[in-house]
């Protein structure tokens, strides 16, 4: 709905906003102030420090940059959630526009079946991952883990990139395809181009995907410490006597930064247009 | 597509998606079929390993296979074997739910819930009408109206009581939907909103406001101790007792009221999960024509007739996925109720507590009492009705149907 807003409903959407980002912001705001506070302690019952930086520091943030195998274990995790996402995007993309666009026996079949078993509590597939890993030789690397991690994100990929494809007008690529186009060349020259934002959409969600998760990370790479990725890495700095709190919020605060640089470069493709006046 | 079939056809068919559905089978459709194997057996702590003698072992369980030969745990303990009744595992779980008592109680529930089925098959016969003889609204209230008249007629709350006494299962799987059918609107609203406001070319600002809503799940990664810091705004001395406290009202222990501790899971996991619905809305939003609502402009649509009319429909497609799939995730929630309350309050020895989710309780099952035979057949009970409800959403919205149907 791109048109100019009267000045009324301009002021009801921001005020909407700020309630929205209050919302939002705060609980990350609490962690950061955690961050820059001294022991062991994620909260303080003081008022004060609940909303302002009273008693801030540095230190948290020096200990795990500069003593800490953190940044190690950021490179990791860049490696396995960039390839994670690019992995699943050739693949269900490629999947996606096949089950829009062709009419093949087993179509509806085929994306029923994948929605049903995204439904099996993936809690208890785990074991059996870990071993079917074993077998092919890949536990305890990160490519093991980038495999568990495309095919976990695949069921939705598809079924996003699908329904997206599916709100993009067909007569462009049959116009494609009456000037001489092969299916492939109008996937890849027509579809692709057009479905950008829901590419971008994809794309984040299997960074998310390889970024953030914590269980099978610490499952199929227990060891060694320089392999470990971010977020299991940051966890194991935990033990049985203490929780460092502030490590854990400082490290964390490191964590979340990355995520938020992709996030910035993706959401430029969240802009509208790219099929308007493709059909008339 | 037109102009080709035959063999070129299926082979660029399988070109296209053969690498999603070889990944499928091998991390997905395996565990299924063992851990479906598991529920017929009486696995647990007293026999944790396979006896490899037996064919359909050998082959299902992976200790069993030639590279875990030299490095499978031996344990002194007796291998696993199949219930001596087949569905021993099952009948521990739900048996108790076919009880004729415990039918009767649930086909009385369920008749109460008919005039809003009524209702919605009304709503659609109109909507493929040129006139409506009465508004959705009303039809919705007479149904709801009609609905708790029958209740009160039948006695249900008796009804209620009688399935709650059958066993942990059915607590445990209606609090699950009922926390399902309050979070997913809620985030599903709350995302639509932000979409449709941060769609705007017009909104200085735009791109720091998605950043800083982008953030809760740009936390995901650190679900854990997000999910901590929430509990600790719950808490007895915790943020919104001590602002309570300046405001001049007295604190409440919010977690340690059944439904207080039920609507501080819901909240954070709106916080957690809204982030997820903007995003692929606002994605979805970008295929929307701007000349459809120029037209609607001039025949003087109003803003709700040009979002229920021709926003939603055209980006329905699109957005549906997520929801169904949401609500999955959403009822095999684990992370946010384990940090916050891990299923209390308690309610009673042996009872399960007043927030544990069917996930939850899957969990404490496995790894406290270490019953996989029983949490399997859990899962393969959990997995038949999620097949079911997803089966009859895709029928009921129609989404399987391509583009041009």
């Amino acid at each position: 709905m791109n048109r100019q807003p009267s000045k009324r409903v301009m002021v009801v959407q921001y005020i909407i906003l700020l309630f929205a980002a209050l919302f939002a912001f705060y609980p990350v705001w609490f962690a950061i102030l955690a961050s820059g506070r001294l022991g062991d302690r994620l909260y303080t019952l003081n008022l004060g420090g609940m909303f302002l930086p009273t008693e801030w520091t540095w230190e948290n943030y020096r200990i795990m940059l500069f003593e800490k195998p953190l940044l190690d274990w950021i490179r990791n995790s860049l490696y396995v959630a960039i390839v994670t996402s690019i992995a699943s995007l050739l693949i269900s993309t490629s999947a996606a526009f096949a089950v829009s666009r062709f009419r093949f026996y087993g179509r509806e079949v085929m994306l029923i079946f994948l929605l049903a078993i995204q439904t099996f509590p993936g809690v208890l597939a785990l074991v059996a991952v870990a071993q079917i890993l074993t077998a092919l030789g890949l536990y305890k690397t990160h490519e093991g883990l980038i495999l568990a991690y495309t095919i976990g994100t695949l069921v939705f990929a598809t079924w996003n990139m699908k329904g997206y494809f599916d709100t993009i007008p067909i007569d462009l690529e049959e116009a494609a395809m009456i000037d001489g186009c092969g299916p492939v060349q109008s996937f890849v020259r027509i579809a692709l181009p057009l479905a950008l934002p829901a590419l971008a959409v994809t794309a984040l969600l299997g960074f998310m995907a390889g970024w953030g998760d914590f269980i099978f990370a610490s499952v199929l790479v227990p060891a060694p410490d320089t392999m470990k990725l971010a977020v299991p890495g940051l966890f194991s700095l935990a033990n049985d006597q203490s929780v460092p709190w502030g490590y854990f919020a400082a490290g964390g605060m490191v964590i979340v930064l990355p995520t938020l640089f992709v996030f910035l470069a993706l959401q430029r493709f969240l802009v509208g247009g790219l099929t308007a006046g493709g059909v008339k | 597509m037109i102009g080709w079939s035959g063999r070129r056809k299926a082979f660029t068919v399988l070109l296209f998606i053969g690498p999603t559905l070889l990944g499928i089978l091998l991390i997905n459709v395996f565990p299924i079929l063992l851990s479906t194997y598991v529920s017929f057996t009486n696995r647990n702590k007293f026999h944790p390993n396979p006896d490899c003698t037996i064919t359909l072992t050998s082959v299902l369980d992976p200790v069993c296979w030639p590279v875990f030969r030299t490095t499978a745990p031996r344990g002194l303990a007796e291998p696993y074997s199949l219930q001596a009744p087949l569905f021993q595992n099952y009948i521990d779980l739900v048996g108790q739910l076919f009880t004729a008592e415990a039918v009767q109680a649930l086909i009385l529930i369920l008749i109460c819930f008919l005039p809003l089925l009524v209702a919605a098959y009304l709503n659609r016969y109109f909507d493929r009408r040129i006139t409506r003889p009465v508004s959705s609204g009303v039809l919705w209230l007479v149904g709801l109206g009609a609905g708790l008249v029958l209740a009160f007629a039948l006695n249900a709350s008796t009804a209620y009581q009688q399935l709650m006494s059958t066993g942990d299962f059915f607590v445990v799987v209606w609090r699950t939907i009922l926390f399902v059918a309050i979070r997913v609107p809620l985030s599903f609203g709350l995302g639509l909103t932000l979409a449709l406001i941060l769609n705007s070319n017009y909104l200085p600002g735009r791109t720091f406001f998605r950043l800083i809503l982008f953030l809760p799940w740009a936390t995901s990664s650190l679900a854990i101790l997000m999910a901590l810091v929430w509990q600790f705004f719950f808490r007895e001395r915790g943020v919104i007792n001590q602002v309570l406290q300046i405001l001049g009202f007295d604190g409440y222990a919010w977690l340690n009221d059944p439904a207080t501790a039920f609507a501080a899971i819901v909240i954070t996991d709106v916080w957690f999960s809204y982030p997820f619905f903007m995003v692929v809305i606002l994605g979805a939003l970008q295929s929307v024509p701007n000349d459809v609502y120029e037209a609607a402009d001039v025949e003087g649509a109003s803003w709700w007739t040009q979002l229920t009319r021709i926003t939603l429909p055209l980006i329905r497609p699109a957005i549906l996925p997520a929801t169904v799939l949401t609500s999955i995730t959403a009822f095999q929630m684990f992370g946010t109720a384990w940090a916050i309350t891990q299923g209390g309050p308690v309610r009673g020895a042996g009872q399960p507590g007043a927030t544990e989710f069917v996930i939850v309780y899957a969990f404490k099952q496995i790894y406290q009492s270490q019953n996989y035979g029983r949490a399997s057949a859990f899962a393969v009970i959990l997995f038949i009705f999620l097949f079911a409800a997803t089966l009859y959403s895709l029928r009921y919205t129609r989404i399987t149907k391509g583009a041009y149907e």
